[in-house]
């Protein structure tokens, strides 16, 4: 008998709806937004240690809009850095090799941390291509 | 060997985009504000690996393949891999007096600075016969390695609190580091096995701040901690529900009702296994169908049975029947001495006073 | 002893103890009480309309003309604390597992909010009945040490395990075990206090209204 056999019926447990817990990130936002205007300052809200429901989620999703540009990042699982329709927040999801979300965090900034290269893997990339033009 | 850790890293072929999207995963997890994640990425990176003696005694093994044995080489497997691991009976090349020399090379030129890892408990009975390596016994070595650490990490259940080898009836004597060890700082993180990021996110702390995480009253890293597995239980809108699985194969089971009175428990265990899950992340003991059994608590080896449910009697009521007899006896022979004393009264002429009735 | 040693005891050799003095003192009281005997009647007995056993039972159940207004607080506190206490004791899945475990005997729960509800409802109602207890001159004249502890020994129990519930004070395992603890003291001690009445009330109402009905008087 193959395990598909036994009727497994999921439930989920009363599809929990809107806590109310996300329009106040929204005024966060805007304050973030504007000292990044005015001091170039960054910023990050960590939505994964926060208590938001799945529906929560979707309705900042919702509100935020989807922008112009979204990068993708291959590194020990796939992570999306999406511009949210307000350009300058960005919508960060980290996803482990298994597909499964590890954490998800909502960016302020000109460019996301993580996209921006280090001036020390610049460097290595320099040298890579001196050895490069060298060889030809 | 001793440059700083993100060489070592790039060496092995991790990004540095990678390492810093671990970090801010990492500092999530802790429950740490995102900047401390950008700046655990740097102080990490630039960090030198500290030296690291990892004791293992009274154990099974069980908590060594936690850490290391991962499906795909985790970047948990690499920072501690990225450790300079200078002394590791299961992982390390060197075997016999070569090996105990590595650890006195290590414990000589690293004094005061090693951060020692011990997994296993300490047997004290027999003069702690029970468990010799090189033939010294457990006792004596931890004491000696301890006095020139910076700090100690209790891995696993065992090294924290003694585990399944104090199990009543402990035949060998079995303690906890936190027995006998009581000058040092000393992080438990147990759980039979302990979860791989809590060991990590230890090490990313000590690394990042040069000190141990905030600890709860059983000295276990708060982050990882400090919620029952109950509080954070999916299951959990089913027991405020009152729905309950009454077997492991009934249709609530099926329909993932709590798992309460097969004894899960849940409600008295602190542990990371429902928001962190197991196997990176695929799933966790309670998700599988099997109520927690209580690893990362002192003693749950003896808490009364791993499938009674915690409301119900931990022992069978063994003196019920006998009181109930020894009450009834009680009652009948004070019946007689009241008859006795009636008849006697009524003989004497005896009158009721007020006091009599106010008695 | 760490705090998951304390709750395994409790569940364990303290209930095992608890449990036993319980029984011990129940069936002690009772044969001691049934057999303290009365003399036989040996007038013909009369017949008055509602004088009998049963009749008592229900008329003392109720207040008396005027008493409601004289103390409502005794009547209807009394009636919601007693209430409550039942909803809690046999609504609830853990103890619902508790009995089955003790006897076979099994029921249906009610959702835990409702019985969390009801746990506030009873500590409140307490609370009323302790202060009008305290306000009342007679009442209080009247009060001995029994009164004031028989009070604490019904309402720990129902503090502790509504504070276990709601994470309040100290660490969930440790309230836990208190709860049972507290239990426990309260087993100990039903039988030998007045709370005893839980068992004799209504064998007593039932005696008192039978002896009276054969004199043809009902009361
Ligand atoms: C030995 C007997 C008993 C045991 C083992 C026991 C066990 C428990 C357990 C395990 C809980 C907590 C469940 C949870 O975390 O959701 C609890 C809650 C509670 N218990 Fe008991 N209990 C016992 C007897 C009693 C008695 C006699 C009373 C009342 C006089 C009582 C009153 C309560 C109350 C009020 C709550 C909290 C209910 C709520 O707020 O949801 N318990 N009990
Ligand atoms: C069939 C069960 C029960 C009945 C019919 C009953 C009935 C009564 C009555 C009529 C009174 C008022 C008498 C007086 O004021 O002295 C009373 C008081 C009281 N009962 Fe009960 N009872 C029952 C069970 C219990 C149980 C199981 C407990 C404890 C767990 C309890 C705790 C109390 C307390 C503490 C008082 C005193 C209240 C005060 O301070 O005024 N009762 N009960
Ligand atoms: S399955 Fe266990 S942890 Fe989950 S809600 Fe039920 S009792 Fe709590
Ligand atoms: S669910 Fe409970 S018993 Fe299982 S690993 Fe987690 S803490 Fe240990």
């Amino acid at each position: 008998m193959s395990l598909d056999a036994i009727p497994i019926h999921l439930i989920p447990p009363g599809e929990p709806g809107l806590t109310g817990n996300a329009p106040p990130l929204l005024h966060e936002l805007l304050e973030m937004v504007n000292r990044l205007l005015a001091s170039g300052e960054t910023a990050a809200i960590d939505l994964s240690a926060l208590p938001l429901t799945p529906a929560d989620l979707d309705w900042l999703r919702e509100r935020l809009g989807e922008g112009e540009i979204a990068v993708t990042l291959l590194a020990n699982g796939e992570s999306t850095l999406a511009e949210t329709g307000c350009p300058g927040i960005w919508w960060v999801t980290h996803h482990n090799e298994q597909g499964v979300v590890t954490s998800q965090f909502l960016e302020v900034a000109f460019v996301p941390e993580l996209v921006k290269a280090h001036p020390d893997d610049v460097a290595l990339g320099r040298d890579h291509l001196e050895s490069m033009m060298a060889d030809l | 060997m001793q440059g700083p850790l993100i060489d070592t890293l790039a060496r092995r072929g991790v990004t540095r985009r990678t390492f810093l999207k671990y970090c801010a995963t990492l500092a999530s997890m802790m429950a740490l504000p995102p900047s401390v994640g950008r700046a655990m990425a740097e102080a990490m990176a630039a960090a030198k690996r500290p030296s690291v003696i990892w004791l293992p005694f009274q154990e099974c093994t069980g908590c060594t393949e936690s850490i290391t044995r991962s499906h795909s080489p985790t970047i948990e497997g690499m920072i501690f891999d990225m450790v300079s691991l200078d002394y590791q009976e299961t992982l390390m090349a060197a075997a016999g007096h070569q090996a105990e020399e590595a650890r006195h090379a290590a414990m000589k030129e690293n004094h005061g600075k090693y951060l020692l890892i011990v997994d296993g408990s300490i047997p004290l009975g027999i003069d702690g016969a029970y468990s010799c390596i090189g033939g010294r016994s457990n006792l004596d070595i931890l004491k000696e390695a301890a006095e020139g650490a910076a700090a100690i990490v209790a891995m696993g259940s065992c090294a924290s609190f003694g585990g399944i080898p104090k199990a009543n009836p402990n035949p060998t004597g079995a303690v906890s580091v936190s027995d006998i060890v009581k000058d040092k700082p000393i992080v438990n993180i147990p759980g039979c096995p302990p979860i791989p990021v809590v060991m990590t996110g230890v090490l990313a702390h000590y690394l990042t701040f040069g000190s141990l995480p905030e600890l709860d009253a059983q000295g276990r890293p708060k982050a990882f901690f400090g919620e029952t597995i109950h509080d954070r239980c999916y299951r959990r809108p089913f027991y405020d529900q009152g729905k309950f699985a009454k077997t492991f194969d009934d249709e609530g089971a099926r329909q993932g009702w709590c798992l309460f009175e097969l004894g899960c428990k849940g409600p008295v265990t602190h542990n990371a296994c429902a928001t962190v899950k197991w196997n990176g992340g695929t799933s966790w003991p309670v998700e599988s169908g099997h109520g927690c059994i209580g690893c990362s608590e002192p003693d749950f080896w003896d808490g009364g049975g791993f499938y009674k449910a915690l409301s119900v009697p931990a022992d069978p009521l063994k003196i019920g029947a006998a009181a109930a007899v020894a009450g009834a006896a009680a009652g009948v022979a004070v019946s007689f001495a009241n008859r006795a004393k009636k008849k006697a009264a009524k003989a004497a002429h005896e009158t009721t006073t007020l006091d009599d009735l106010e008695k | 002893m760490n705090e998951l040693q304390f709750l395994t005891w409790v569940r364990g050799p303290g209930l095992d103890i608890a449990v036993g003095i319980f029984l011990l003192g129940v069936l002690w009281r009772l044969i001691e009480i049934y057999s303290l005997g009365r003399k036989k009647d040996l007038a013909a007995p009369r017949h008055a309309a509602g004088a009998s056993g049963l009749h008592t039972v229900f008329r003392r159940s109720l207040p008396p003309q005027g008493m409601l207004k004289r103390s409502p607080v005794s009547y209807i506190g009394g009636y919601i604390f007693h209430i409550g206490l039942a909803i809690v004791v046999f609504g609830f899945a853990p103890h619902i597992l508790l009995i089955k475990n003790l006897t076979g005997l099994s029921w249906p729960a009610l959702p835990s909010q409702f019985v969390d509800m009801v746990a506030v409802v009873t500590m409140a109602a307490m609370v009323v009945v302790l202060v009008d207890r305290i306000n009342k001159p007679v009442k209080r004249f009247l009060s001995t040490f029994e009164d004031w502890f028989t009070w604490a020994v019904t309402f720990l129990p129902v503090l502790t395990g509504w504070m276990a519930v709601q994470h309040l004070l100290l660490p969930y395992t440790t309230m836990l075990a208190l709860h049972i603890l507290s239990v426990e003291i309260l087993l100990v001690v039903l039988p030998f206090t007045k709370l005893f009445h839980a068992f004799t009330l209504f064998g007593s109402r039932w005696y008192n209204g039978r002896i009276n009905a054969r004199r043809g008087v009902p009361v």
